[in-house]
């Protein structure tokens, strides 16, 4: 038991206070708090563990609202041992609950006892994905016709900002078919090892949609969500489909009402 | 409609559930005024939309749970913009947060954890207080949480010292009466008491909501998750005597029940707020 504990008497000690207690309730370890608590006929460290047990449960279930089919493939009890172990080492920063677990996957990626699931990861990129539609609203789609005020020799330059609710995803695991088959009552049999897939996943008024992109369109696009300027997406999309079509392909970004914003940018670096 | 109507100093609230959302737009049952959680909303979501709707029909109070308000740090400025933002859409007719800390060192613990009730902690509370109202552009409503631990060093007596948050910011106070038995229950002390050294001016909504009994210890958690038991009940009538007609809230938050249960808990309180009104004041 430390000697001293804090009183609280300045902010100071409130701070040391209140770091103890996140230690406590995150890490489990009451020893350097439970001086500072009274006890009231109860140990202190059960009082501790109220408020632990209060935190992992919500944080748990907000987890398991986020990412239901992971939970579905893992099963309850094994889900909120991943969870817990997460949860210790990356509490939340936002305190809006469904902004919590954008590093979810990568935890689960590098979580050994996963390892005999190896599309597990993907599965919780996706419904993260799917957690971002969900929650960001669509802008404004751009029509095709602001373009053409670029002049013609700037065009290669011009950046596309896209919808914020997009994501783009690409897997080696058929990641779209397995989602879907565990949110089935009874889950249909799925070959796992019928490919990958390359997803994009958006907010469609309402509603969540994803669908699956051929090579060349799927790199165009998620060069554009990363910043690039057409020449550079469309460098990329070559390397994928040697008949990459730019025209038609932007043109598809428009009609799908995807670009919000574009601007010109000759800084950036193009291929030549 | 766009003129914000207040809210009856005797009408009767329910805490607004996503499972409830449909029913209640269908049936437009009379409500005194819908109480949400703010951190739930401030994400563009589908609820926010229905939310948008029901806010036509139904004065919202705007309940926030994040704020931390008692942490040993400056306030979360993002936070307190989105809550802004949030107000400016929502429009509500009240603004409550808790005596309590959830955020310390960027990390957030999804509880409402007591403070140490200090000169210390009351300055820095009420410093945050402050901000928060200057910011929001509107008083706030302060609740007294419900505990299952207490420090050793916290000479200030709880009600003396949310009393003591009020006088100095001019927030309000938002009785929780379940919270009050509940503490009481934990740490043996007189819930009548507690409510006896609340300044009344201040009192400016009462919560009132269902516990359970802890397994294995003599502990009574606060979870939202079942009817207001009677003792409660006759706390709540004790404090209507002493504060008058306020507006009350049910708070149903986990185990949902049917929106008819819901709205069944609501017609006590109004019954209650009757008997208070036209028989007890007679």
């Amino acid at each position: 038991m430390p000697k001293s504990w804090p009183m609280c008497t300045d902010m100071s000690m409130l701070l040391e206070l209140q770091m103890r207690l996140r230690r406590a309730v995150l890490g489990g370890d009451t020893v350097e708090i439970v001086a500072a608590i009274q006890g009231d006929g109860l140990d202190p460290a059960a009082r501790v563990g109220i408020y632990r047990h209060h935190a992992f449960a919500t944080l748990g279930d907000a987890l398991q609202g986020t990412f239901p089919v992971v939970c579905r493939l893992v099963d309850k009890r094994f889900f909120a041992y991943a969870a817990h172990e997460y949860l210790r080492e990356h509490p939340p920063h936002s305190r809006c609950l469904v902004e919590y677990g954008a590093d979810f996957a990568d935890f689960l990626a590098s979580f050994a006892p996963c390892e005999k699931l190896p599309y597990l990861a993907d599965v919780a990129r996706f419904e993260w994905a799917l957690n971002i539609a969900a929650t960001v609203r669509e802008a404004t789609p751009l029509q095709a016709e602001m373009l053409a005020a670029v002049p013609a020799q700037e065009a290669a330059y011009v950046a596309v900002r896209l919808q914020p609710s997009l994501s783009y995803f690409a897997s080696p695991w058929p990641i779209d078919a397995i989602w879907q088959a565990n949110k089935e009552d009874e889950v249909p049999p799925i070959d796992i090892t019928s490919g990958g897939t390359s997803l994009e996943i958006r907010r469609a008024g309402e509603a969540v949609s994803w669908r699956r992109l051929d090579p060349g369109t799927f790199e165009f696009r998620t060069a554009l969500a990363d910043g690039l300027v057409l020449a550079a997406a469309m460098a990329a999309a070559t390397l994928k489909d040697p008949a990459f079509d730019l025209t038609a392909a932007l043109q598809h970004v428009f009609n799908d009402g995807l670009a919000v914003a574009f601007f010109v940018s000759p800084e950036q670096e193009t291929p030549r | 409609m766009t003129k914000r109507r207040p809210i009856p100093s005797c009408s009767v609230g329910i805490g607004l559930r996503s499972p409830h959302v449909s029913e209640i737009a269908a049936t437009r049952p009379a409500i005194g005024f819908l109480e949400v959680h703010a951190e739930n909303y401030m994400a563009e979501t589908p609820a926010l939309d229905r939310l948008l709707e029901l806010r036509r029909d139904y004065p919202v109070s705007l309940h926030g749970v994040a704020l931390s308000l008692g942490s040993a740090e400056e306030l979360d400025r993002r936070h307190l913009c989105r809550f802004k933002a949030l107000m400016e859409r929502i429009e509500p007719l009240l603004v409550s947060e808790h005596l309590a800390w959830s955020a310390i060192g960027g990390a957030y613990l999804n509880d409402l954890l007591p403070l140490p009730y200090t000169e210390a902690s009351l300055h820095l509370f009420c410093r945050h207080v402050e901000e928060a109202q200057e910011a929001l552009g509107q008083r706030l409503l302060i609740e007294n949480p419900s505990a299952y631990l207490r420090y050793r060093y916290s000479p200030i007596p709880e009600p003396e010292f949310i009393g003591e948050v009020a006088r100095r910011t001019g927030c309000g106070i938002l009785c929780d009466v379940n919270n009050i038995y509940v503490s009481a229950w934990n740490f043996g002390f007189d819930p009548a008491a507690y409510l006896d050294a609340l300044p009344v001016d201040a009192i400016r909504e009462i919560h009132l909501a269902g516990h359970h009994a802890a397994e294995d210890v003599d502990i009574l958690i606060d979870d939202h998750s079942s009817r207001v038991v009677k003792p409660v009940w006759e706390l709540h009538a004790a404090a209507l005597r002493r504060f008058g007609p306020v507006p009350t809230l049910i708070e149903w938050d986990t185990n949902l029940p049917t929106l008819e249960v819901l709205l069944d808990e609501a017609n006590h309180a109004e019954e209650l707020a009757y008997v208070h009104r036209y028989v007890d004041a007679a």
